[in-house]
This record gives C-alpha cells, structure tokens and sequence, in this order.
C-alpha cells in the first residue's frame, strides 16, 4: 500500500492501424518510489472524501430511489417447501433451491430475500438439479447439487459444512429418525450419489458432514431415490428388464449400520421406462409409497416400501361431476397427468392424494393407507373441476390437509373427510399455469388459514395468502439478456404539434398555438379535480417535489433468455409492468432492442424481430429470421435498422452519410463506407498473437460541457473531443499482453495505444471511454523489480496539445477531416495523461453516468462481482493529474487536485448499492433525465438493480429537509401579523 | 487778489491722527498697553486696504496656485488606497466590495465634476492657464482609477484570461461522422 505509482508516459505518434503492431510504448511502471507514512495517506483520504463531490445514499433514500430485485431463478419444486428456521421460532421461512442452483429463503410475508447461496462457486454447475432438505427442529438445510453436499444454518444461511463426494448428487433425503445417542438437533443427511459404475449411498453426521456410514451399490442399475420409514432406509434403483422397461429394486438398509437387511425387486418393467415414469416415491413417513401407473392410464400401481406386495387401484372417478362430464365431454377427461401428493412427516396419517390433470381440469381422490392390511382405500374424491390447480399437502401434527388452488378458488381439506375446511374465492388470476404448490395450514378453530406458494411456469413464484395474491416474484429476470429504456412517446404528439407551428406563418402559426390550448383546456376540469390531492400530496409525501414528469420514472424493456419480455418501472421500485412471452425459441439470443416512440423492436440472432407496444405488452408484429446470423444491430441515423453480419459485413448497404465501425468474429475491426458493404474500407487487424476482446465507441450521448479545462491560473487546457473514437482492447495470452488501442472510427487510424505487461486474461479486463478520457481495469502480476501486482485501474485523458491555452496544430479551426488532408485541417494525434491505481477488487463491466448536458460530473460506474456490489467512482479522484510525490500547488488545489495515492480504496458513500448484494450483474446502463444533475441506473444480468445517481449531488431537487408545510405557515404567519399591525382607520 | 489765501494748517489732533503713532520710546514701550487696547487697529485697516490695492495679475497667481493644490489632491490618497486594496485582500467579500466600489465611485465623481471643481478659480484671464490644471486632475483622478482597475483585476473580475472566454470558443466538429456497431 505504501507505493507510490508513476503517471504512465505518453505517446504522441502518428501510426496507422497497420503499422500498430510495430508501436509498443513502454508500459506504465509501477515502482515503489517513497515511503509514505500512513498519515499521510489518511490525511489524502480525508482531503479526498473532502473534495469529493458525490454522496453518499442516505438511509432514507433506500427503497426510494433505487430497488433491488434479489433473484433466485426458478424454483426447483421437488426442493421448494415451508420449514421454520429454528425450533425456537414461530414463524416459517419459504426454502428453495433454483436452476441456477441458488440456495435461498425467503420471507413468506413479502417475498423478500432473507438469505442465499450461490452454489456454482462449489462447483454445482448452472443448470444441474440440486436438491434442498429441511427437518422441523433442526437449525440446518441441506443442499446437495453436483458435487457438493452442505449444510446450511436455516437462520441466517451460514454455511455449516461442506463436503465434495466423488459422484453426482442424484438424491438428498434428511434422515428423520430419533437417535437416542446424539445429544444435538442436527439431523443426519442421506445422500445419493451415482457415479462411475458404483452409486453410493452415505449417510453423513449432521453436525459435521463426517460419513457415518456408506452403502454401495456396483450392480449397475440406475440410482434412483432414497427413502426411509421410522425404522429403515431404503434405497431404490431401477435395475433394467431384460427386454425394456426398468424393474424397481428396493434395498432396505439398517439405519445405524448401513448394512443390508433385505432386497425386494418390483416387477414393473412393462409398466416403467425410465425415471420419470414413477410418479411418487413417499419418505420420511411411516409407510412411504412407491407410486406408478400403467400406460394406458388406467390403473395405478402401488407399492408399500419395502413390502412386496404391489396394489392396483383402478383409475376411475365416481363423482358427480366426472359421470355428467362422461356423458357430454369425455374428452375433458383424458387424464394428462397424474401427480401423487402425500405427507413426509413421521407422525402423520398415511394418507395420500392422487391429482389427475385433464385438458380441461381436474379432479383428485384421497386414499388411507390401512398399516396393518398394507392396503390402499380410496376414502373421497374431489370433484371434477375446471381449469388447472395445482395441490398442496401440509401437516398440522398428526392431520393432513390438502390444498388445490385453482383459478377460482383455494380450498383446504382434510384428508380424513370430504367436506372442505376453508374454500376463499380468488379474483382470478393472471400469471400463468401453475406447476407446482407448496402449503402451509394454520388451524384457526373450525376454518384454517392457508399459505401457499404456487410457482408457475416462466420462473413466477407467487404467494397465496387465503386466496388473494401477497407477492409475486419474477424469478425468470434472473436471465436477462438485454434491456434498454422506453420511450413511451408521449411528448410524441406535442413535438408533432410544435413541429407544424415552426412551419406556419407568424400569424398561421399564433391561431395554430391558441387553438391548441384551447384544445388544452379540456383537461382543465380534472386538473382542477386533481389539484388539492396534488397540494396536499406535496405537502405530506415523502419526496418534496414528484420527479415522475422529470424523466425519472421510466420504463425498462428486458429480454430474458427464455424468449420473455418484461417492463418494469424505475419510477415504482422497478414493478413489473407487463410481460410477455415473445418468442418461443429458446435460447432467445437478443442481439438489439431498437427503441421507437411507443414500441420496441428486439431483434434476435438469425435475424428475427418482434415489435411490442411499451404500453400494455402486447406484441404488434413479427418478422421471421432470413436463415442468417447476425451479431448485432444498429440504428442509423435515417432511423434504419441495420443487421451486422458474423464476419462484421453489414447485412446490406446503407444509405447514409458516415462510416460504420463494426467488429469481425475473427478479431478484427472494420470500418465501412455507405456504398460497399462487401470489402471494407479500412480495417484494424492487432498484432499477431493478439486477440480482440473489446471494442467500444463513444457513446451517442456524451454531451460536454466544456470544450477545455481551466487551471488554477485560469489558463485553459483544450479537451480532445472526438465522437468518432472508439478503444479497442486486445489482450496477448501467451505473452500475457494486453493492448489498447485508440481508433480514429473515420479513417481507422490508431491515436493512441499502451500495452501492459503482465495482465491475467482469465480476470476480467473492462474499459469504459466518454468525453475526452477512458479508463481500463486489469489484473497485472509483477513483471519486473519495480511493478506492482494486483487489480489495476488506469484512467487516460485526452487533450489538443500538452500547452495550456493552445489548441494544437489546427487552432482555430472549426471543422477537421480524419481522411482529407487539404488545408491542413487533418485530424491530429491526442496528448494523452494517464495514472494508473491499485485496487483491491476486479471490475467485470464499468459504465459513465450519463447527463442531459454533461453539466454534472461524471461518474464511472464499476460493477465488482466479488463484493457483489456497484460503485460509482467521482472522475475528480480518477483524475491523471494529481500531483505524484508532492502536494498540490494552490492552484491545483484551486482547481481540487489533491496528491496522488497508487492505493485507491472505495469509499463506503461511492457504492450505489450501498449493504445490498447485487449478484450477477452483466451490463449497468445509464440514462439522463430531465433533471441535469441526476442520471438513472439500470444493472441486469443476475439481479435486477436500478438507482438514481447525483454525481454532483441533486443540485436542481429541493432536498428532503425543505418544509413546504412550514413555508406555508411562515407565510401565512406573516400576513397575519401584518394585517394585526396594519395602522386601522378611524 | 485776497481771496487765494492759502487754507490754514490743519490743527494738531488733525496732523495726529492722520499720521501713525509715533515710536514709542524705549521707556514708552516697556509700559504694557492698557486692558482692552489694541495697539494694531490702525494696522489692520491699512491692510485691508492692501488687496484691493493689489494688482488683478497676482490675484490670478493665487487662484492658480489654489487650483493646483486642488488638482494633486488625489495623488496623495493612492498610496493609501493602495495599501488599504493590498491588505483587504482579493477575495470576493462585503468589505472588499464596498471598498472597491468606493474607490471607483470618487474618481468618476470627480472626473465628472472637474468644471464644477474648479469653477471658482475661472476668470477670463485664468481659463488658458487652467486646462493644464484640469489635465493633471484628470490624470490624477484617472490613476485612481487604474488603482480600481488593478484591484478588481486582482481579485479575477476582469476578463482577461483564456478561461474567461471559454464559453465562446466552439468544439471543432469532425467532417466525417463514423458510427459504431460493436458486438
């Protein structure tokens, strides 16, 4: 920490892309120079935080100004369930584990996040089933996805161990037995792993993870499930039939020792083809079932664990309902699938219901298992009732309740009689099709109070407190792709009317404008209506002024991977506006969102296109792809849309003045002319070894300000403004290089390049360029005696000439040409400052707050996945200026230098997230609004994360502390006291 | 002929009162004058009667003189203006405002008053003789002024530097314009 780094040298050569590869300019070195005390370090830091113009986010901001969508992704629903965290708490947390195998809990009450677990980071691979169990008494979940078993505090999702088995998890199973030895609540975990040839079942301690014991089983057969009864564990595998189907093999084990007790197989191979044809194996229950049906449907097999005897229920409904149906529609019930839903508690009735889904609905019927015959007894039936429902099953100690929440109701029963418990009507609902449910039952005297938790197809995970919705998460936002902000257009009608006036005479143009106000007036009766809610409103609420019609509240479309579309509004916390499902290709890979005033055109890879209206979702048109892959899509000035083919060719020529820049799948750059879009007209291929990884522009929207930068001695240093320049970023791994290269986009001249030595390609390497600077992030290791190791952020800004109040060989001139050479006014080479600092993270993505007028400060906004967090850096700490090795003149201080540190440490107050854990994030995208000082935040990748950031602080809002109500008061006060004190006449 | 006698002397008193007190002797003058004598009345009248006696040629002289004491008044306050503006240092305060404001306010109002100020000194005879009076008032009114100027100058009001005129200058447009479409 105690170095001090070197402002990096400077180039100032003309090179052509071509002959790039002959430029190498010594990179920055790194060498520890002094000694600085920590004093003074701290003593820079203070006069940092001092100078500093950004603030912090104050706590009465959060979940005002920014929101936070804590992502899972879409439950698992054999791993979804109700547990409470702890034997001494009453309340029950909803646990689940996702596809994206993220360990969660959350709160039942809102559906906020209360703790989470990436599991990849133990090498669960994305996508790989997981499994999730808890036990009610116990203080721990168990996880098991890929290689990876762990336990988990249920309270607070610490980890409590973790243990890495050599096969793939492919069942979990919490042994509920009481062991009079153990004196601990921690219950032991049965895991399943396959494996090589050998699938193994261990029995691991469930306060250390230590096996206990382990079964294995080098039959060959397919590693089934695990089950267990208050006195036995067993293990099923499908052991394959000599012709097809599989045979069920059950093995019961001893739970102490692991040993075989005995060995039962099921004849079922004409019935079985592979594990998804069994459709319920019960555990943790005193006579668990083994459930399956025969192909035609029409009989269901059932099986107590570890008996051999197999029972036949015959699959047909004697209800009323299902008769009449019989007679009118019997293709209503042509059973789609079946589903078997029974209790996993020891204590409980063995009692289960079996849920058979139609085209048109369902209906369902309860069984009692009789322990002593080992029999099965339907003991009701559920009528036949239209429309999808899924089932619950929940315990109140010995009791079993079923739920069914359907479309237009959830009902409770109880398994031991017909009669419903609790029916509450619901309103309807408008997500979609359920798949799966979890319950909780609370009995309340006669009637219960239900919870359940229905996850729906497309990854919503809703939660139905007696019959009306609580909360709805989007879980499928975890796989946004792309996103960008909504232009509702509706200034669209006004810009047109303003348009026709600046085209009309003076006095055609003054009737048009008073005509239009009259038209105005219409709205007046209920502008009047709305005023005193508006006034009383501002009075009271929370934010002093509504922000809303400042651009402030806008609408974000969002491409998920999955083909789904979202809106959801920055305005109200980021509530999803509408969603839509608008391809049924999947993987949907987005490659453009074009924005136009009131829809939005995303475009996929093979060229496809829908068009949705931003206001209510719903899709206006499709375009099916040409059969050719494209890269990526840009707008063109004449509003065309243009496709860029893999090689980096544009799909067709263009009819606009300018180049197109455009990157080739083989690494290279290329800049285009409208005429040709078959060779292009410039190209910047990097130097052998070297492979592009990133290019980037300057953005569309980078107004600035100022054209220089005035000193402390007010002499001015001119900004070398270019919006045609365009970093490109190359890295050598075998060399362990990386380059950055400063492209002229018109003629593919090469300004500017740096290479570093000794970077990590495997860390992430990001960069960001706006106004007259750019900035680069890299992992550098020591390369030489005196350079540093570690996370490097170098920042370079770019000027006309290195003497103040000189604009450089052109002067005066107002225009330049990058290609024609007449008049001298050809484009010159930048004088480029640069400073290099350490920091203690990575950054995967950085991004530039954006303003209206560039007036603001800007921001680098720099996502750091190993905090999870997103910081905002001010540009005045970044800036390649500060004095090195001494302090700051008085007028550099004037101008709010401040010395140099190589260790830059993020400021608490510079993270936009401040304690929030924002997973994920791929892109950060910045937009201004109305308001000069104020830029807003949209991060997607992983979570979703949106914020309001003042660089220069809300210099245009009246802040929080602004009473309105006392100004009022002060003012009235006045004129009261006036009028008292007024002379009075005789 | 009897009639053109000559007038008769005048009487003593008369002759003593016409001609001055004669010099007291030595003894004389030892004897301090009675309470409430005044021994130089008759000194004065002579000379009041002197510049009315005096010739209209050094009356000029002594407006003249008048005049240029008035004209160089003004230098003599720079030096204090000059340490008073060093000291009251250059940033942007009441204090200094107020004093930079006076210090701009007496020199205009004196350069406009210049005819008014030396009215009084105009006769026919002097007014070719003041021009050059004024102009050295007028220059000096003007060094005060240069004394302000400094100041405000001083304290970053004038705008004298690069940065002042920054707003105007324009940014250098490109003739080419490239747009980018990276992946």
């Amino acid at each position: 920490m105690n170095l001090l780094v070197d402002g990096m040298s400077h180039i100032e050569r003309p090179i052509t892309a071509r002959a790039a590869q002959k430029l190498r300019q010594t990179p920055p070195q790194l060498h520890p120079a002094q000694l600085v005390s920590n004093m003074w370090l701290q003593s820079a830091l203070l006069v940092a935080a001092c100078i500093s113009p950004a603030a912090a986010i104050f706590s009465d901001e959060v979940n005002h100004i920014d929101f936070h969508h804590a992502l899972l992704g879409a439950p698992s629903p054999d791993s979804t369930f109700f547990l409470r965290p702890s034997a001494a708490s009453n309340a029950s947390l909803l646990y689940t584990i996702s596809d994206r195998s993220i360990l969660g809990a959350v709160n039942p009450r809102d559906g906020a996040v209360i703790w989470r677990q990436n599991l990849t980071r133990f090498g669960a691979g994305a996508g790989s089933a997981g499994f999730m169990r808890g036990s009610d008494g116990s203080n721990a979940v168990v996880s098991a996805a890929g290689q990876s078993v762990s336990s988990w505090s249920a309270q607070d999702g610490k980890l409590i161990w973790n243990k890495q088995l050599p096969g793939l998890a492919a069942d979990l199973e919490i042994l509920e037995l009481e062991d009079p030895a153990s004196k601990s609540a921690a219950k032991d975990a049965l895991v399943l792993s396959g494996g090589e040839g050998a699938a193994v079942l261990r029995l691991l301690d469930g306060d250390s993870g230590a096996t206990k014991w382990e079964y294995k089983d080098d039959s060959g057969d397919l590693p089934f499930q695990v089950s267990s009864s208050p006195t036995e564990v067993f293990y099923i595998s499908l052991q394959s039939a000599l012709l097809k189907g599989y045979k069920i093999k059950v093995t019961a084990l001893d739970p102490v020792t692991g040993r075989q007790t005995r060995q039962t197989v099921l004849s079922s191979e004409n019935e079985i083809t592979g594990p998804e044809s069994v459709l319920h194996v019960g555990s943790n229950i005193a006579s668990p079932l083994i459930v399956w049906s025969d192909k035609a449907q029409k009989a269901l097999k059932v099986n107590i664990i570890g008996t051999k005897p197999v029972m036949t229920l015959n699959i047909e409904s004697t209800s009323q309902s299902t008769r009449e149906l019989q007679k009118t529609d019997p293709a209503a019930l042509e059973i789609k699938k079946i589903s078997v839903h029974a209790p996993q508690k020891l204590t409980s009735l063995p009692h289960f219901l079996v849920h058979y889904k139609t085209a048109k609905g369902s209906w369902a019927e309860v069984y009692h298992v009789d322990l002593k015959t080992s029999t099965a007894k339907k003991a009701y039936e559920l009528e036949f009732a239209a429309g999808q429902a899924v089932f619950a099953t929940s315990n109140v100690h010995a009791n079993v309740y079923f739920t069914r929440i359907s479309e237009l109701n959830t009902g409770v029963w109880s398994s031991a009689s017909s009669e419903a418990v609790s029916v509450s009507r619901a309103d309807g609902w408008a997500y979609d099709e359920p798949i799966h449910a979890v319950a909780e039952v609370i009995p309340k005297g006669k009637s219960v109070a239900v919870r359940a938790a229905v996850l729906r197809e497309h990854g919503v995970w809703e939660l139905i407190r007696n019959g009306e919705s609580a909360w709805v998460r989007h879980e499928e936002l975890i796989d946004a792709v792309a996103a960008d902000w909504v232009d509702h257009g509706d200034q669209q009608h006004l810009a047109h009317e303003l348009e026709v006036e600046s085209h009309e005479s003076l006095l055609g143009a003054y009737i048009h404008r008073v005509k239009r106000h009259l038209c105005d007036l219409e709205g007046f009766p209920e502008w009047v209506k709305e005023l005193p809610r508006r006034v009383v409103g501002s009075v009271l609420s929370d934010e002093v002024t509504n922000l809303d019609s400042f651009g402030v509240s806008k609408t974000v479309v969002v491409a998920t991977k999955s083909g789904r579309l979202y809106a959801l509004n920055t305005g109200k916390q980021g509530a999803v506006e509408w969603h839509v499902q608008a391809s049924e290709t999947a993987p949907w890979d987005v490659k453009g969102i074009v924005i136009r005033p009131g829809k939005a055109i995303i475009y996929a890879s093979d060229g496809s296109s829908v068009t949705v209206n931003t206001t209510s979702g719903t899709v206006t048109g499709r375009f099916d792809g040409q059969n050719r892959k494209f890269q990526t899509f840009t707008v063109l000035e004449s509003n065309d849309v243009l496709g860029i083919q893999e090689d980096g060719s544009p799909a067709s020529t263009f009819d606009v003045p300018g180049f197109l820049v455009t990157t080739s799948s083989d690494g290279r750059i290329l800049g285009w002319t409208a005429q040709d879009n078959k060779t292009p007209a410039w190209e910047f291929v990097p130097p052998a070894g070297e492979k592009v990884i990133q290019a980037i522009g300057r953005p569309v929207h980078d107004p600035v300000a100022s054209i220089g930068k005035v000193l402390g001695d007010r002499s001015v240093l001119y900004k070398y403004l270019n919006p045609n320049l365009a970093l490109v970023t190359a890295v050598d791994e075998k060399k362990h290089t990386a380059s950055f290269y400063l492209l002229d986009g018109v003629s593919g001249k090469v300004l500017y390049s740096t290479t570093q030595a000794g970077v990590d390609s495997a860390q992430p390497i990001t960069s960001a360029i706006s106004e007259n600077w750019f900035a680069y992030s890299f992992f550098g290791d020591a390369v030489t005696e005196s350079s540093a190791k570690g996370y490097q952020l170098v920042v370079s800004e770019l000027y006309e000439s290195p003497v103040v109040n000189d604009r450089g060989p052109l002067d005066a001139a107002g225009n330049y040409s990058s290609l024609h050479s007449n008049s001298g006014q050809l484009l010159p080479v930048p004088h480029v400052i640069s400073q290099a600092f350490i920091i203690n993270e990575p950054i995967s993505h950085m991004a530039v707050t954006q303003t209206r007028q560039g007036i603001t400060t800007r921001q680098l906004i720099c996502t750091l996945p190993s905090t999870q967090s997103i910081v905002a850096i001010p540009r005045p700490v970044l800036d390649p200026r500060r004095p090195v090795d001494r302090d700051p003149t008085s007028a550099e201080a004037e101008e709010g230098l401040f010395r140099y540190s190589p260790f830059l440490e993020f400021d608490g107050k510079w993270f936009l997230t401040h304690a929030r854990d924002v997973a994920g994030i791929q892109t950060v995208l910045s937009e201004p609004t109305l308001l000069e000082s104020t830029s807003l935040i949209f991060a997607f990748g992983g979570d979703i994360f949106g914020t309001r950031a003042t660089p220069s602080q809300a210099f245009d809002i009246l802040g929080k502390n602004f009473s309105k109500l006392q100004l009022v008061l002060t003012v009235v006060a006045l004129a009261f006291g006036v009028g008292f004190l007024a002379p009075h006449g005789p | 002929m009897g009639s053109a006698l000559p007038p008769p002397p005048p009487p003593q008193w008369v002759v003593a009162l016409n001609s001055p007190l004669p010099r007291p002797t030595k003894a004389a003058s030892s004897i301090p004058d009675p309470p409430g004598f005044s021994s130089s009345r008759g000194k004065q009248r002579q000379q009041q009667q002197q510049p009315i006696a005096k010739k209209p040629e050094d009356n000029d002289a002594l407006k003249l003189k008048k005049a240029w004491e008035i004209a160089i008044a003004p230098s003599k306050s720079i030096p204090m203006n000059a340490i008073m503006m060093y000291m009251s240092g250059n940033s942007l305060q009441i204090f200094s405002i107020m004093m930079v404001f006076m210090l701009f306010k007496g020199p205009i109002q004196g350069l406009f008053n210049t005819n008014a100020v030396f009215a009084k000194y105009e006769t026919p005879t002097t007014h070719a003789r003041l021009l050059g009076v004024k102009a050295v008032y007028v220059v000096m009114q003007l060094g005060l002024l240069a004394l302000g100027i400094w100041k405000v100058n001083a304290m970053g009001l004038l705008p004298t530097t690069r940065s002042d005129w920054l707003a105007w200058e324009t940014e250098r447009l490109p003739l080419e314009r490239a747009s980018f479409a990276f992946s």
